[in-house]
C-alpha cells in the first residue's frame, strides 16, 4: 500500500470515529440538571399542571387540580425518575350531559427517564394508569370506567422549565395512552419545579 | 227518553274520548328521533329497566361452522337495550327491539351452495340417488341464516368487557337457519333447546384446540350528540371456543336421509375449538334517557 492510500485510510477511519462520536453522543442519555451541574443523589420535583385536559374523541374531561410529585435521580449518567403520587380534583367534562363521579391515578410510581429525540428533551413515563368513572343518566358513559393505561412522553423546555405533553411530543417519543379501546390525546404543560434542595434553582435537562 | 238522552251523551264523550286517545296516539307513533338519536328507534326506551340503547350492525367477518368458512357479506343487526351492569359480573340485561327484530335475518350465501353438500361414499345407493336428485339440479343456492335461539332477555352483553377488551363482552344463543327449497323451512343447526352460544369478546378467546387463540378489538371510540351517544368503530367480537350441535328438520319428511347428509358435510356436530365466529362490527350506544328526551323534543 503506499503512501497516499494509507493517508487516504487513515482519514476515512478518523472521519468515521468522528461521525460515530457525533452520533453517540446525539443518541445519548440525557440527564437532570440544576444550574448546570448534574444533580446528585435525589431530588422531589412538585407542581400542578398550568392546563391539562385528556379528550377521547368527542369529550374533553379537565380537572382543575392536577397535581403531581415526581422523584428525580441521575442513574448512569441518564436522567430517570419516578411519579409518585398524582391527586386529581374538580373534574368535569366539555358535556352538558357527562360528569366525573371519580378520578384517580392508579398503579404508582409510574417510571419515568429523560430521552433526547432529534436534540429535543423529553420525559417520558411508563405504566401510566388513571381511572375514570362517568356519570350522567343522559351520559352514554354513565356508569362506564374509563381506564387510561399506556406511556405519556412530554418536550421539555429548559427555558420555561415545564414539560409539555400534547400529541407531537407523544408522537415524537413514541408513546400512547389509550381508554376504552381507544387513542386518547393528553394534553398538560407542568412546571418542573424542585422542591427539596434544590428549591428555586433552575433546572434543566442536558 | 231521558236516560237515552243522556246513554247518547256518554256514547258521543267516550267516542271523542277515544278519538283524542286515537290523535295522541298517532302523535307519539309519529315522533322522530334525530341526528345520531334515529337509529335508536326500536329502542325500548320508555322501559324504566332499560338504560341505554344498542344499535350494533355486523357489516363483516365470518362464522366457520364445522367445515364451512361462511364470510359475512349482507349486513345482520343487533338492536334493543339494557339496564345497569350487575356489580360483580358485570353483565347488563338485555331487553328486545320493539318491533320485535331484535337481530335481523341476513341471509348469508354458502360457498359451494348444494354443490358442495354430497353424500358420503359408503351411503347407500337410495341416499345417493336422493342426494343427486335433490342437490345436482339448478337451484343449488344455499343461505345460512343467524337467528336468535331463546328470548331477548337470553342475550348478556357487558359494556365494561368490550371497551376493556377482557372476557366476555357479548352471550348470545343463535341457531343457524339453512335456506334452500330442497331442505325445506326448518333445516336448523342449533335450536332454542340446544343452541350455539357465541361467547364473543374484544379480547382474546382461549379455544381448545385445533382452534388457535385469536384476538378481537374494542375499536375507536367517538362520541356525539354531547356525549349522550357513543360509536366504537372498528369492533371485532371473537369466539372459536363454540360447539355446534348435529342440524335437524332438514329435508322435511325425508329428514331421516337428507340431516345425516347435512352433518357429514359441514362436521356436524363440531366439537368447542372446530368453529369459529368472528363478526365486525360498528357499535352504537346511546344513554336511553337522552333518546327518549330527544323524542319528546320532536314531537
Amino acid at each position: 500500500m503506499n503512501r497516499k492510500a494509507t493517508r487516504m485510510l487513515l482519514r476515512g477511519i478518523l472521519a468515521a470515529l468522528m461521525l460515530s462520536a457525533v452520533f453517540a453522543a446525539s443518541a445519548g442519555a440525557n440527564s437532570w440538571k440544576f444550574e448546570g451541574k448534574a444533580l446528585e443523589g435525589k431530588e422531589t420535583i412538585v407542581g400542578a399542571a398550568f392546563e391539562s385536559s385528556m379528550t377521547i374523541p368527542g369529550l374533553t374531561t379537565k380537572c382543575e387540580n392536577f397535581l403531581y410529585k415526581l422523584s428525580i435521580e441521575n442513574v448512569g449518567g441518564a436522567g430517570k425518575g419516578s411519579v409518585n403520587e398524582l391527586p386529581l380534583y374538580n373534574c368535569t367534562t366539555n358535556s352538558k350531559w357527562c360528569s366525573v363521579a371519580s378520578i384517580g391515578a392508579e398503579s404508582l410510581p409510574w417510571a419515568a427517564q429523560t430521552k433526547v429525540v432529534s436534540t429535543t428533551n423529553y420525559i417520558t413515563i411508563e405504566g401510566v394508569k388513571v381511572s375514570i368513572l362517568y356519570a350522567g343518566e343522559l351520559c352514554a358513559l354513565d356508569e362506564t370506567w374509563a381506564i387510561v393505561t399506556g406511556s405519556a412522553g412530554g418536550r421539555i423546555d429548559n427555558t420555561a422549565e415545564t414539560a409539555t405533553f400534547d400529541a407531537t411530543s407523544f408522537k415524537e417519543t413514541g408513546t400512547v395512552l389509550k381508554a376504552l379501546g381507544s387513542s386518547i390525546e393528553w394534553k398538560g404543560v407542568f412546571p418542573t419545579e424542585a422542591f427539596q434542595t434544590h428549591r428555586l434553582q433552575a433546572l434543566t435537562v442536558s | 227518553m231521558r236516560t237515552k238522552h243522556q246513554r247518547m251523551k256518554a256514547v258521543c264523550a267516550a267516542t271523542c274520548l277515544a278519538a283524542l286517545a286515537a290523535l295522541a296516539f298517532a302523535g307519539s307513533a309519529s315522533a322522530k328521533l334525530t341526528g345520531a338519536y334515529a337509529q335508536f328507534s326500536k329502542c325500548p326506551y320508555t322501559n324504566v329497566e332499560v338504560k341505554k340503547c344498542l344499535y350494533s350492525p355486523t357489516e363483516g367477518g365470518e362464522v366457520v361452522l364445522g367445515l364451512k368458512k361462511v364470510p359475512i357479506t349482507s349486513t345482520a343487526v343487533l338492536q334493543g337495550g339494557f339496564g345497569k351492569p350487575n356489580k360483580e359480573t358485570k353483565f347488563s340485561t338485555f331487553y328486545g327491539s320493539t318491533d320485535g327484530i331484535t337481530l335481523s335475518k341476513a341471509p348469508q350465501s354458502v360457498p359451494g351452495g348444494l354443490l358442495g353438500i354430497v353424500p358420503p361414499e359408503k351411503s347407500p345407493p337410495l341416499v345417493k340417488l336422493l342426494s343427486a336428485f335433490f342437490f345436482e339440479n339448478a337451484l343449488t343456492g344455499v343461505n345460512s341464516t343467524l337467528e336468535l335461539a331463546k328470548t331477548a332477555s337470553d342475550i348478556k352483553i357487558s359494556e365494561a368487557h368490550l371497551a376493556e377488551e377482557i372476557g366476555v363482552a357479548l352471550e348470545m344463543p343463535v341457531k343457524v337457519h339453512l335456506e334452500n327449497p330442497f331442505l325445506g323451512k326448518s333445516c336448523y343447526v342449533g335450536s332454542s333447546t340446544s343452541p350455539i352460544v357465541f361467547k364473543l369478546t374484544t379480547g382474546f378467546t382461549e379455544p381448545p384446540g385445533p382452534n388457535k387463540q385469536i384476538r378481537g378489538k374494542a375499536g375507536e371510540l367517538e362520541l356525539f350528540e354531547e356525549g349522550a351517544v357513543l360509536q366504537l368503530k372498528g369492533t371485532e367480537l371473537v369466539d372459536n371456543a363454540w360447539s355446534a350441535p348435529t342440524a335437524s328438520g332438514c329435508g322435511g319428511i325425508l329428514g331421516f336421509l337428507v340431516n345425516p347428509i347435512i352433518n357429514s358435510q359441514l362436521g356436524l356436530p363440531a366439537a368447542a375449538g372446530k368453529n369459529t365466529a368472528i363478526l365486525k362490527n360498528t357499535v352504537n350506544v346511546a344513554s336511553a334517557a337522552a333518546v327518549k328526551l330527544n323524542n319528546e323534543e320532536n314531537p
